[in-house]
Parts: C-alpha cells; structure tokens; sequence
C-alpha cells in the first residue's frame, strides 16, 4: 500500500460536498421537471374499458375458491363464452399496438420527452464535473480493492502508483448516480425516473397489446380449477371452536 | 402496516392451507414499506458506518447487522405475526437486503471523507 495521501479540506469544501448536493439537487430538479412535461392525455375509453375487465376477471380468479362452483361456473361463462363473452376478442379484431403508435404521435412524444428529462440533466452534470473537477483526487473509500477496479473508481486519474481505494472526483460522480437512487425514492416517493417506465407500461397499457392481455386472461380462466373453500372453512372453524371450549 | 385484511385474521398457525387469505395489493404496500424502511436504515447506518470510522470488514458487518435489526423491528412492528401481513418468513427477513448496499456504501463513504480523511 501506498502511502497515505494528505488531501487538502479545500478539496472536500469545494468539490466532494458541492458535487453531491448538485446531485441531489438535479435529481429533484429533474423529477419536477418530468412531472412537469407529462402531458394529461385523455385516456382511450376502450383500453380503460379493457383494463378494468382483466383487473375484474383476475379479481374472480383470484378469488374463485370463496364461492360456490355454481356461481363461479355462471361468472365464467359470463366472462368467456365463444358468442359475446367480456374477454372472447374475435380473431383479425386485434389492434396492433405499434401502428397504433405511430397513428398517434403524442405517445412517441411522451416517450421522447422522457428520454430527454433523463439523459439532458446527466451529460449536463457529466460535462460539469469534467470541466470543473478533473483530476481531483476527491475521496478514499473506507474498504479495500483489487486492481481491477482502478478503472472503475480513478476514472480521469492516469496514475497506477496511488491506491485504488481513492477515488477521483468523475468515478465519485458514477457513484452518486448510482447511489443516490435509495435517497430519492425516499425523498421523492415512488414515483421517481427509476420505475417511471414501468408504471408508464402498466398504466396506459403501452407496449402490450391489450387483446392479448384479454386472450391470455381468458386462458387462465378457462383453466382454472374450482374448489370450493368454505367445507373446509366450516372444518376449521369447527377446530378452532372445540379448541376453545376445552 | 395498513394491510391487515381481515380474511387473513382466520389464518391460525397451524392451518397451512392453500387458499391465498392475502390482499394483492395490501401486500404490495407492505412490501413497499419495507423497502422504504430499509432504504433509510441503510442510509443511515451508512452516515453512522462513516461518523464512527470503520473501515474494510467492519464496516459491511455492521451493514448486516443493521439489516438484521431492521428485520427484527419489521417483525415486532408485525406483531410477531408474520403470516398475517405476508407470505413467508423470506419476505420480511431478506427482501432487499442487497439493495440498500449501494446506498450504505456512498453514504458511508461520505461520511468517512468528511469525518476522517480530511
């Protein structure tokens, strides 16, 4: 090991503590932001319509055993019948969802507008740091590494003397883009730009073609196996009575 | 804890049945809460890693450590009853141990810079 390297307290005044409140700072500018852009779009009443019937047929799927094998066989029928069931989508019917994207520009725009509120914010933080702070040996991490990750963590700093447990200023950077996700789930609540897609997919139904979804429901349903659970509740209670009255 | 459905009330210990007595969605806030409960305790114990100056080993025990305590608090916020708020025991004890590491690093990095290096 090296010997250790004195850094001046200026460098943690003026480098290690403003880059991570820049950080923190962008990433909650950049949330505002986004929120900002997001445009309402009126949602298509018949992908709503669509939506909320899977949520319903799941809903009896998931809680078929709590009634009679009668009323789920008449609630299945209702659902999945050949002539006018809820989830029986007739074959050529089905919309495609990618031309269905390019006849409506402002799903591609949303997508587009997105990306930008992503990776704007990021070259802009990363070509300030390189311009303001390279070469800075910024920070020591308090555990020790292997050679490999020299790379990873002195990124800007061509030097193979010093050890690899310090860190220069663009890799601390990497490390707070990287880090900082826990604090802004914390700080932002869950709907920050990490699973801003995934909501996204479930919520307009973007990506997946709704038909499918309905046909796969459909399947399920068709498969499921009935078994009424209340006989067995009845048991149980019985049990659990007779436990309390010895 | 808000998902305590009452379904899940008739769950005794002994009836290991099949039928699910779970809300989807309450379970799913309960996970989120203990995301977000270990979220914080790793940055926090990150921040305490840091302040009092461990390094290498030390520092990645009291992580787990600090992992495990918040299982313990999770569980007694339960009220020992595991079953009545999730699925199995893995839910409450592992679920994203792993991911607040990162968080625990940067933090504890920061705090030890601040704290010791300078």
């Amino acid at each position: 090991m090296a010997a250790d390297l004195v850094l001046d307290t200026a460098i943690r005044d003026w480098v290690l503590i403003p880059l991570s409140v820049v950080m923190v700072l962008i990433g909650v500018l950049r949330y505002f932001v986004s929120k900002l852009m997001r445009s309402s779009q009126v949602p298509d009443a018949k992908i709503v319509k669509e939506g909320q019937l899977v949520i319903r047929a799941r809903n009896l799927r998931a809680s078929a055993n709590f009634i009679p094998p009668k009323s789920f066989r008449a609630r299945r029928f209702y659902f999945s019948n050949e002539e006018n069931g809820l989830l029986f989508v007739p074959k050529g019917q089905a919309q495609n969802p990618q031309a269905q994207m390019f006849s409506d520009p402002n799903m591609a725009m949303d997508m587009m507008k997105k990306n930008l509120s992503m990776i704007i914010p990021q070259t802009l933080t990363f070509a300030w740091v390189n311009f303001f702070f390279s070469g800075f040996v910024a920070a020591k991490i308090p555990f020790p590494l292997t050679q490999r990750f020299r790379s990873m963590l002195q990124n800007g700093i061509d030097l193979s003397t010093v050890d690899v447990s310090y860190v220069s200023s663009r890799s601390w950077y990497f490390l707070n883009l990287f880090g900082l996700r826990g604090l802004f789930s914390l700080i932002l609540g869950e709907e920050n730009a990490m699973d801003d897609t995934q909501r996204m997919m479930q919520m307009s139904g973007f990506g997946m073609d709704p038909s499918k979804s309905l046909g796969a429901e459909k399947d399920s349903l068709d498969i499921i196996q009935h078994d009424w659970a209340l006989p067995k509740f009845e048991h149980r209670a019985e049990v659990v009575l007779k436990k309390l009255v010895r | 804890m808000v998902g305590h459905n009452e379904s899940s009330g008739k769950k005794s210990s002994e009836a290991t049945n099949d039928v699910p007595t779970l809300n989807a969605e309450s379970l799913q806030s309960n996970m989120k809460i203990i995301y977000y409960s270990r979220t914080f305790m790793s940055i926090i114990g990150g921040v305490i890693a840091g302040i009092l100056g461990f390094t290498g080993l030390s520092g990645f025990v009291l992580y787990f450590l600090i992992m495990a305590v918040t299982s313990v608090g999770l569980i007694a916020k339960a009220g020992f009853q595991v079953h009545s708020y999730f699925d199995s025991w893995n839910q409450i004890i592992l679920d994203g141990v792993l991911g607040g590491l990162l968080s625990f690093v940067l933090f504890w990095t920061f705090a030890y810079d601040i704290v010791h290096i300078f």
